[in-house]
């Protein structure tokens, strides 16, 4: 029985994020404790907005320490969603350079999508580049719900799980062992993100 | 690549859920959930929400009914958030930073300013770098006289001397994410968007533009999508006058080949 | 609200309270405006509608997965006749009559449901549920909503679907546009008919689910299977759209009950009702200008002969004048077939009255030495029985109660 921990820094409507989860999960958590996050067997790391805000909440608000030995050293599942998984790279470059997390190599860099409209806004589909369990059942080509303007350029190929166009071609799923990035919004997207989250929670 | 949006625009008037005809008549349809049920059923691409309440009245005259009798709009919200399986935004009254927090932790996605953006353009601005640009749209509504193109707000009752391509620029510079543009004229004619009206502000702007105010039938969608740049194409209306009607405007534009996602439908 | 005054639309009878209505500033309420639009329409326009009709049986014509054209849901009804007198006589098709029953027919209501196949020479499916299961919704709903008749209002709105589905038969032709009672829909927006429409207003916002918690009537799934409305993925491959006649030609119910009389053989009511002054209405249903109607005068204040009026004062039947008289003598009435619904499912009087009593709506009544008060549209307040509630429940019906709830709406947002 999976427990998910959504975790909890202020970064805004965590609802549809617990709603979808709670809807597949055993049992579900918003917290920022390190207590429920070592209990939790998922974790989920929501966000919207700049990238330097969102990580100076991160360090305000989350037990980082204990997050990177759950994460990188003990294997917890790990799944960032839109700045959630932007924040996870080396750095950021939204209003000025900003360190990140640094979980999986890579900078983040605003789109470029020359005569496209920017923010990157709707619906898009992703084109696997390696099997995943987190791809499970998904058709390749899925559509999948976007909102931003930045993307996420890993340093190491093997790293990209898969990429949307949109003018060029960038990272929309980003894995690296058991930790998980997504671009797009899998509470957002409908029949391809519960998909996407169940196939999460069945990791272990 | 990513594909255009079909979205339904529901209108909320004092607790009902209404028509609306050129921004004047208005007609009460039920009640503000069921229509967002359906909507959800049918898979549709997002919901764009506005309270169009002209005073603090949110009553639907009677308790006896299976659904609850709202008397307050972030109660709604939140009923709409639950019911909804797309993203929502959410427009209408919204005045302050406050406002739109307010929106937001109750399951909105984006929100959508009009009259406070006319009146205090900084408000956009403020708003975009506290809730990411990602997060506001702005609408603007346009009518026409003397074959010029004005800016109006406050529920089309008032001139702004604005002209719509200039304030549509402002708009971007100032960090909105999108624009919605209403054409008050067309509003429940069903004789098609304004075409000309469309190209020329999407040339204006490197953020999407959403048209609405004119659809009647599913090929005025289409014709917006193969003749103009809109990133997306909205209506209020029409999306009552059929059962299944999302899903068939979906269908319609699919097998036309269009760049939209594939027809579906969910269990809410 | 606040209780202000009732406001009445100037040119029909209906209060601002009636059902989904909007009165907008010269006080003209939406369904006498809606209806406006539809007198003013062109010769031209309803040519148009009815090649648009034609073209719609012409399409429906080509998926023939069934031997029926279509499915025309009838209660024997004046509606009914005139209905499948079009698709009959007039554009030589071949329906399926179907009608669900129940069980609430008045004996003239028997008589032309029963002749129909004989007259127009057509099938005829007639499904009634359970008595057993129909009193207990009967006692259910009346208890849960204040309207004993949910179950016709289900029944006929969704057997006919489940029919048209299952037996893939492409139309399902509806008669008179309901919402012209609200003015919800205007001459120019086509409307068919839609799922949400019928869970909104016909049934309420309840469907059969909401029927099997009850701790008193005990009722199951299997009871209620054709309550069940199909899915949209069943009625999609089926094919089944819904139309309404009254969109394509327009609607004259007194020139069609004089057609459906002298040709086949139609009949009105024997007794005149108590609660309206026209004849030629709900004979399918006895309660429904009876106590199902009685209760709507419970909850908001009036009743089927405002309902009639205000229809009859907007294509010229009657002067507003008239329609005033035709309220004062009809709304308020207590119908002798109360007591024959007590008798049928078993309830008391007392208990009637005081399950009644708790749907009165604050917005329209007010309690005055242990009477029931309210404004009228002819001139003054006044009394309209005793109250039935205890004294706890009735602090909300006390003259300026509602206050709180202005409060609340203005509070936040």
């Amino acid at each position: 029985m999976s427990t998910v921990c959504i975790l909890d820094y202020g970064s805004g409507n965590v609802k549809s994020v617990f709603n979808l989860f709670e809807s597949i999960a055993g049992r579900v958590v918003v917290s920022n404790d390190p207590v429920e996050i070592a209990r939790s067997s998922h974790l989920v790391l929501p966000g919207v907005g700049a990238f330097g805000s969102i990580m100076r909440k991160i360090r305000d608000s989350l037990p980082i320490e204990t997050l990177e030995r759950m994460v990188l050293r003990d294997g917890k599942p790990f799944l960032g969603i839109c700045a959630g998984m932007q924040v996870l790279a080396s750095r950021g470059m939204e209003f000025g350079e900003h360190a990140g997390l640094g979980w999986i190599a890579g900078t983040v860099e605003q789109l470029e999508a020359t005569g496209l409209s920017l923010p990157h806004i709707g619906w898009n589909s992703i084109a696997w580049k390696q099997d995943s369990p987190l791809l499970e059942g998904l058709e390749n080509e899925s559509d999948f719900y976007f909102v931003h303007s930045f993307s996420f350029h890993a340093d190491i190929p093997d790293h990209v799980l898969a990429t949307t166009q949109y003018g060029k071609e960038f990272c929309s799923v980003v894995q690296r062992d058991n930790l998980f990035g997504v671009q797009f919004h899998p509470e957002k997207s409908q029949r391809a993100g519960k998909r996407l989250a169940k196939n999460f929670l069945s990791l272990q | 690549m990513k594909k255009k949006r079909l979205i339904p625009v529901l209108l909320l008037r004092n607790g009902w859920l209404v028509q609306s005809k050129q921004f004047r008549r208005y007609q009460n349809l039920g009640n503000p959930i069921s229509a967002v049920e359906r909507l959800s059923e049918w898979a549709a691409d997002e919901l764009i929400y506005l309270d169009i309440t002209r005073d603090n009245c949110y009553d639907m005259r009677r308790d006896d009914l299976g659904h609850p009798n709202r008397h307050n709009v972030l109660e709604i919200i939140k009923d709409v958030s639950r019911a909804a399986l797309m993203p929502i935004t959410v427009g209408g009254r919204i005045r302050s930073l406050s406002d739109i927090e307010k929106r937001l932790a109750c399951g909105a996605d984006k929100v959508c300013i009009n009259t406070k953006a006319i009146d205090v353009p900084q408000f956009i601005e403020e708003a975009s770098r506290e809730f990411g640009s990602q997060c506001i749209v702005v609408s603007i509504d346009v009518k026409s006289s003397a074959g010029h193109n004005h800016v109006v707000t406050a529920g089309g009752t008032r001139p702004t001397g604005l002209v719509p391509q200039a304030w549509a620029k402002q708009i971007e510079e100032l960090g909105a994410g999108e624009i919605l543009l209403n054409s008050v004229d067309r509003d429940g004619m069903k004789t098609g968007y304004d075409m000309e009206l469309l190209i020329k502000m999407t040339a204006q702007v490197h953020i999407p533009v959403i048209a609405c105010g004119g659809a009647g039938e599913w090929k005025h969608f289409a014709e917006a999508f193969t003749q103009t740049n809109v990133d997306a194409v909205a209506a209020a209306n029409i999306f009552h006058y059929s059962d299944q009607s999302v899903y068939l405007a979906k269908r319609f534009l699919f097998e036309q080949g269009l760049n939209v996602r594939r027809p579906e439908l969910l269990e809410v | 609200m606040p209780r202000t005054p009732m406001q009445y639309c100037q040119r029909c009878v209906y209060p601002h309270v009636a059902v989904n209505l909007s009165v907008d500033e010269e006080g003209i309420c939406a369904s006498c405006r809606t209806a406006e639009q539809f007198e003013r329409m062109p010769q031209e326009f309803w040519l148009k509608r009815r090649a648009l009709f034609e073209r719609c049986i012409e399409e429906a014509g080509k998926s023939r997965a069934s031997d029926y054209d279509c499915v025309i849901p009838v209660s024997g009804g004046k509606d009914s006749y005139y209905q499948t007198h079009l698709i009959v006589a007039e554009y030589g098709l071949k329906p399926l009559l179907v009608t669900y029953h129940g069980n609430n027919y008045l004996p003239e209501g028997d008589y032309n449901r029963d002749r129909m196949r004989e007259v127009f020479n057509v099938d005829h499916l007639v499904m009634g549920p359970s008595v057993e299961v129909l009193k207990k919704l009967n006692r259910l709903c009346f208890r849960k909503m204040g309207d004993m008749n949910w179950h016709a209002h289900c029944g006929i709105n969704t057997y006919p679907i489940q029919v048209a589905v299952k037996f893939a038969i492409p139309l399902v032709i509806w008669g008179e546009i309901a919402w012209d009672i609200s003015g919800m829909f205007e001459p120019d927006d086509f409307v068919e008919f839609s799922a949400r429409v019928r869970h909104e207003h016909d049934l309420r916002g309840f469907e059969w689910r909401d029927m099997l918690n009850d701790p008193i009537e005990r009722l199951s799934e299997k009871d209620l299977s054709w309550a069940k409305y199909p899915s949209d993925e069943a009625i999609l491959k089926a094919g089944v759209r819904g139309l309404f006649i009254g969109n394509f030609f327009k609607w004259d119910p007194y020139s069609h009950t004089k057609l459906i009389q002298e040709r086949y053989g139609w009949k009105g009511a024997e007794n005149a009702f108590e609660r309206t002054y026209r004849k030629i209405s709900n004979l399918d249903d006895r309660y429904e200008n009876g106590v199902h109607d009685l209760l709507k005068f419970i909850k908001f204040g009036y009743g089927r002969a405002s309902d009639h009026a205000s229809k009859d004062i907007r294509t010229g039947y009657m002067t507003r004048e008239k329609g005033i008289e035709m309220v004062r003598q009809y709304d308020h009435v207590v119908s002798q077939d109360l007591f024959h619904w007590l008798n049928y499912v078993g309830m008391s009087e007392a208990e009637f009255w005081t399950t009644a009593d708790c749907f009165r709506d604050a917005r329209v009544w007010w309690i005055q030495d242990g009477q029931w008060w309210k404004d009228n549209i002819w001139g003054k307040p006044s009394a309209y029985g005793p109250v039935h509630l205890p004294l706890d429940a009735r602090r909300k019906y006390r003259q300026g109660a509602l206050k709180h709830l202005a409060r609340e709406s203005n509070r936040a947002a």
